[in-house]
């Protein structure tokens, strides 16, 4: 063990000089996704969809990199920037952006401690732990290390009360053993679905008759939580186990360090089988919407990979570039099967698991208010803006409460009723369609050198993020011009703007 | 500005504004409730997150050590016993039906939630759909004006997926109101309200109309090349969504119209006004309807789990529970609607005669109660037994699957109709091994 890890100081000390990858070993990454997927179409007579166009790659890679929509300056550049390396050269940009360590706090957030949306009490204990995963994103700290930390983090997981009002918060990682109500069945039941993929845990309460690990298995491995013993008793039994890897190989601490360090050693380790293909297959789950394993912490062999080489290369090479998960990014955004577009054009292509068209995706509450924000103009103040203020904004936070009715579940891309009134009829979409009130809809109602052509423009970049076609500019043109039934182009853009903000091209990442 | 007025937007309706630019959006919601058999009641599920302990509640055992704190009383039936705390629905035994022989084997909160909610275990990917999606599924009207399934004061956490429509797709999920969440006002009537439906004031009828129908101009495209669920299901969304403003929805869920003497007699909690507002739903055709009691306040909690200090817990939501389910029942009586209204009375699972060291219980799934009341049921009568004890069934164990063919079968439900599922095979309503409690059914 100890010789791995002095292998993989190693290549963390050659990947820090060198910084920035270089552009080859992305494309190589792609080129082994393209290759995989591309024969499973061939093999299957599947014809993919054809390539995205810009204004599709662009919104969708905003989306998925930082969480929310592009403004209309930035549409416009891209479209206009004659490059052709340009989409490489986007995606760099918005790793290093903000927005990246914004979003990929609140996607983890939710992967780690989903019980914050579900138990209103728990909410206190939020900023600490995403001010550790801010930590992490903006240091781009490898994967293995993240999670080390987290596995070993002696820190308290005591409500934290200091990110209610003053002084910065503490970044926290034991707020995760607190969501898990420290309790040690709770923390290993998750730790083996987050970072290994497996569902150990239905195996907590007796032998699951088709899976195969067994009683023993979950509880020898809650063991390693118990410390320092390193020993449980299964409940209800008199049988005590200790602590053992999923391997079936028994820890041995040496002295002076404790059985959860070993854990985490084993865990992390590039030698273990499971953590890179379960964060792989987390990440591409991501981008795709479907895992290659899926359900994503549903690896067994009854559940088997739709490319299981790919994920097994895609394994390999996370590994040996140092669990950096941006390298892992730039390749899966670089890639043929990322860059299809969403539209149907043969019926082959409906089988999600074959990635034969880009797949369709629910925004998440925060992804749908951020995207609403930054079409209608809604500006939060610096402070509510600064990553590392935690305070909610009021009206993001009226709007989570809102569509946090459908608390606990993950970004669906079904829309509720109750989404569907709060979008029609809601206090946020309302103001952000008033022309007294929308900074965005004042902006384009206002300028005097727009023609009306130029005003529905700026309304399908500001929402859609694209230009409208030609049947709809002569559509919407017409509308607009004829005043609708109020008999004022103003307020017939201000009804432009709602339909484009209700539409479901506007509340999905497609 | 001008203010739109519930005739305003009517007439609006009856113009044909709103209803050309929605008609295509029909078919997709038709298709799916065209086969639906005819109703024979509506299911009204009282929701009991933590599961209460049935030897405090409809099967005491005041002679064994087990027993705990509570007397029994006398119900309107004779022979027939229950608890002290439920006063009011002793009084209605002879409409009730107390199966006290469920057997399950799941005692894990979430999985037993799912178990009980769903009628299957959780198995791998399988997304199963919960009950209220199954039943009202089949009990859907054409062009209701309200969802077929509404979900009140639903505590989620235990087990979300035993609370949406699984693999049935978003048509089938329920509207929900009165979902604890924090910073949610306490007003129990604001908390019942369904959010958004009336139009803002600054927006006129007819302009409402104007931009639903540039909304479906700007969908007609996208949708055309994107078939699926996200798509379909926001289509579905919005056309349901239109349906309840148009139909003065908001009217169903506005609880002041009632006189404040049944208000109070239904008990002025999330509870008590759920089991209200259920009537008004049921009696405007709702097929299906939960009300969860989860804490005597509504709260989002697991009440029943009743770990510690059991019998103080237990005694003040069952104050809660009597009020809200025995007005639920004189009031669907006095107005006609108890016969073609069926009431289901259950939790995840019990807990244990046994009482622990601290004065609680704990998880018993072994041998339990559920209460079936209401239209279908031939009240007054116990089925099944439990031992001295409480320990075990001893005559004529029921099953989750047992109990939900039952409730089909009362609700004029096939339980063995099929959909298909999400892994690419049928999976029928209910297993196909359940055997319905006939002796119970009318």
């Amino acid at each position: 063990m100890k010789r791995l890890w002095m292998g993989i100081f190693v290549v963390a000390a050659a990947a820090n000089t060198v910084g920035l990858l270089h552009a080859d070993e992305v494309d190589e990454l792609a080129g082994t996704i393209d290759r995989h997927i591309a024969a499973r179409w061939s093999e299957e007579n599947v014809v993919p969809a054809p390539a995205a166009d810009d204004a599709e790659f662009l919104r969708r890679a905003y989306l998925h990199l930082t969480g929310k929509i592009p403004r209309v300056s930035e549409v416009r550049a891209f479209l206009d920037d004659p490059a052709p390396d340009k989409r490489r050269a986007l995606v760099d940009r918005l790793l290093e952006s903000p927005g990246y360590i914004v979003n990929f706090t609140s996607v983890f957030r939710s992967l780690m401690i989903p019980e914050a949306e579900a138990e209103p009490q728990f909410l206190i204990n939020v900023p600490a732990f995403e001010a550790w995963l801010r930590v992490q994103f903006a240091d781009n700290v490898p994967y293995d290390e993240m999670v080390h930390e987290l596995l070993t983090t002696s820190g308290s997981g005591n409500d934290n009360f200091a990110g209610r009002n003053l002084g910065p918060v503490e970044p926290n990682p034991a707020i995760f053993y607190r969501a898990k109500q420290n309790k040690v069945e709770n923390v290993a039941a998750n730790v083996s679905r987050l970072f290994l993929g497996v569902r150990l845990e239905c195996a907590q309460c007796h032998d699951h008759p088709f899976a195969k690990w067994r009683r023993q298995d979950f509880w020898q491995f809650a063991a390693f939580f118990e410390t320092p013993a390193g020993k449980i008793n299964i409940p209800d039994t008199d049988q005590v186990v200790e602590a053992t890897y999923l391997s079936g190989e028994k820890a041995v601490p040496p002295s002076g360090t404790s059985v959860r360090n070993e854990l985490a050693t084993w865990l992390t380790s590039s030698e273990n089988p499971y953590f890179a293909r379960a964060t792989v297959n987390r990440l591409w789950f991501h981008f795709f919407g479907t895992g290659l394993v899926d359900p994503v912490d549903d690896f067994d062999a009854d559940n088997p990979a739709s490319h299981p080489e790919l994920l097994d290369e895609l394994a390999t090479e996370f590994a040996e570039h140092n669990f950096d998960l941006k390298y892992l990014m730039r390749g899966i955004v670089a890639s043929r099967a990322y860059q299809l577009t969403s539209r149907q054009t043969d019926g082959s292509q409906s089988d999600p698991r074959r990635f034969a068209k880009k797949a369709i995706q629910g925004l998440t509450t925060g992804q749908l208010f951020d995207s609403l924000a930054e079409a209608t103009g809604y500006y939060e103040s610096n402070a509510e803006r600064n990553p590392l203020n935690m305070n909610e904004n009021s009206e993001r936070a009226k709007f989570r409460q809102l569509f946090g009715n459908e608390a606990g579940e993950p970004a669906n891309a079904e829309t509720t009723i109750l989404q569907a009134l709060a979008l029609m009829n809601g206090e946020f979409v309302e103001t952000a369609t008033d022309l007294e009130q929308s900074t965005t809809l004042a902006a384009v109602v206002e300028s005097p050198f727009l023609d009306t052509a130029e005003r529905v423009r700026t309304l399908y970049l500001a929402a859609l993020s694209r230009y409208p076609s030609e049947a709809e500019l002569a559509s919407m043109v017409q509308y607009v011009d004829s005043g609708g039934p109020s008999d004022e182009p103003q307020t017939a853009l201000a009804d432009l703007f709602w339909a484009l903000l209700n539409s479901s091209e506007f509340i999905l990442n497609h | 500005m001008l203010k739109t007025t519930r005739r305003e937007w009517l007439g609006l309706t009856a113009s044909g504004l709103l209803g050309c630019s929605l008609s295509r959006w029909m078919p997709l919601l038709a298709a799916d409730t065209a086969e639906a058999a005819e109703r024979k009641r509506s299911c009204i599920l009282l929701w009991m997150p933590g599961g209460p302990s049935q030897m405090d509640t409809f099967d005491l055992k005041p002679e064994h050590k087990n027993g705990g704190e509570f007397k029994e009383i006398k119900t309107s039936v004779p022979g027939i016993r229950f608890s002290e705390h439920l006063p009011q629905l002793a009084q209605r035994m002879n409409e009730m039906a107390v199966i006290r022989s469920m057997s399950t084997k799941e005692g894990d909160h979430g999985r037993a939630t799912y178990l009980m909610r769903t009628g299957y275990l959780p198995q791998g990917p399988i997304r199963h759909p919960t009950m209220g999606s199954l039943f009202s599924k089949e009990l859907a009207r054409d062009g209701a004006d309200l969802p077929n399934f509404i979900s009140i004061a639903p505590f989620r956490f235990l087990s979300p997926a035993a609370y949406g429509p699984g693999f049935l797709g978003p048509q089938f999920a329920p509207l929900v109101v009165g979902a604890g969440q924090p910073g949610q006002t306490d007003d129990v009537d604001a908390s019942l309200q369904v959010e958004n439906l009336k139009l803002s004031e600054n927006v006129t009828a007819a302009q409402a109309g104007a931009r639903l129908q540039l909304l479906e101009q700007i969908e007609t495209g996208f949708r055309a090349e994107r078939p699926g669920l996200a798509v379909n299901s926001h289509r579905s969304a919005y056309e349901l969504a239109v349906r309840m403003m148009q139909a003065g929805g908001a009217a169903a869920f506005d609880l002041s119209e009632e006189p404040d003497e049944l208000r109070d007699s239904y008990g002025r909690n999330r509870f008590g006004q759920g089991c209200l507002l259920a009537r008004r739903l049921v009696e405007r055709g709702v097929p299906f309807v939960e009300v969860s009691l989860s804490s005597p306040d509504g709260n989002g909690a697991i009440g029943w789990d009743t770990h510690q200090n059991n019998f103080p817990a237990v005694q003040s939501l069952s104050e809660v529970l009597d009020a809200g389910w025995a007005t639920l029942m004189s009031d669907l009586k006095e107005r006609g609607l108890l016969d073609s209204t069926f009431i289901v009375w259950m939790g995840e699972f019990f807990f244990t005669p046994v009482i622990n060291g601290i004065a609680g219980r704990d998880h018993f799934p072994a041998a339990w109660s559920t209460v079936l009341a209401g239209g279908g049921i031939q009240g007054g009568q116990v089925y099944g037994q439990t031992s001295e004890d409480g320990m075990k069934v001893t005559d004529k164990p029921v099953s989750t699957p047992d109990l939900l063919a039952t409730i089909c079968t009362a609700l004029g439900i096939d339980p063995l109709r099929q959909n298909m599922s999400n892994v690419g095979r049928p999976l029928r309503i209910v297993d196909p091994d359940a055997v319905p409690i006939r002796e119970i059914l009318t």
